[in-house]
């Protein structure tokens, strides 16, 4: 007997079938995303944050004081935790499997987030590369602005399915469209 | 009325974030410390009206233990710290 071990993302149900063309409010999910957490050790933490800062090729969300997150594309994988596992006075963990990544983008995109996180999004408050965890349709998630109107949603794998639909849910009235992306 | 507090790593959050676990004031005795003290420091508390100082743990952001000054009277915010520099400003007296 042959086992066929099959790849398939939490959202398959939520999404495949139902793409339509990208509106201007669109979410891509990403298909498999590479996603790291990143812990300093007690003592190191401004020594691993300096490291991290200037990291190549993955992207590094701040989680709270000595923790974070790495997220990059699928390619990078085995050579991102690599790279991280040499910076002295941390440890790495992958998270991948645990962890979807949804980038929601477009002029109403703060609109559409301003009813999920009761944080302020305003550019001067939470300016562009700045992240942070913060609860997004009351799941525990990490919210990173990655361009004036494009944000990136980190959250755990078994509440991403409720997520998805209160943001699609608040995105209605903005035409908020989803699609998976391939990287 | 809106409960906002500003955690010193993540910025002005609601308090539906925070986990609120009590008064920050007991100090926790010796081992070797009377029955007493250990007794008064599990079971006994103060319940002011105005001004307290209380544990809030940050559960939907970074997930530290903060300090907050505030009035449970009034609502209002005095300071919030973490709680690791609270022990060490705490110690320092
Ligand atoms: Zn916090």
């Amino acid at each position: 007997m042959t086992l066929h071990f099959l790849h398939r993302h939490v959202l398959e149900d939520h999404l495949a079938g139902f793409e339509t063309r990208p509106n201007p409010n669109h979410v891509n999910v990403a298909r498999r995303p590479v996603i790291l957490s990143v812990l300093a050790h007690s003592g190191h933490e401004a020594a691993v944050a300096e490291r991290l800062a200037e990291l190549a090729g993955g992207s590094v969300r701040f989680c709270g004081p000595g923790e974070w997150l790495v997220a990059g594309p699928a390619l990078l994988g085995e050579e991102l935790a690599d790279r991280l596992g040499e910076i002295p006075g941390a440890s790495v963990c992958d998270q991948s499997d645990g962890k979807v990544l949804m980038a929601i983008g477009g002029p109403s995109a703060r609109k559409i987030l301003a009813k999920c996180v009761a944080a302020d999004l305003h550019g001067d408050v939470f300016a562009e590369g700045q992240s942070a965890n913060m609860l997004c349709c009351h799941v525990a998630s990490n919210l990173a602005r990655t361009g004036a109107d494009l944000f990136e949603i980190i959250v755990p794998r078994s509440f991403a399915g409720s997520v998805f639909e209160e943001l699609m849910e608040m995105g209605r009235e903005y035409a908020l469209t989803a699609s998976f992306s391939e990287d | 009325m809106a409960s906002l507090i500003t955690c010193p790593h993540c910025g002005t959050r609601p308090k539906e974030e925070f986990t609120i676990r009590g008064d920050a004031a007991p100090r926790r005795p010796g081992s070797a410390d009377r029955d007493e003290a250990w007794y008064a420091y599990v079971y006994i508390r103060d319940n002011p009206k105005g001004r307290i100082l209380e544990y809030w743990h940050h559960a939907g952001g970074c997930r530290r233990w903060l300090v907050v000054d505030r009035d449970n009277l009034t609502h209002e915010v005095f300071g919030v710290v973490d709680a690791a520099d609270f022990q060490r400003t705490e110690a320092a007296e």
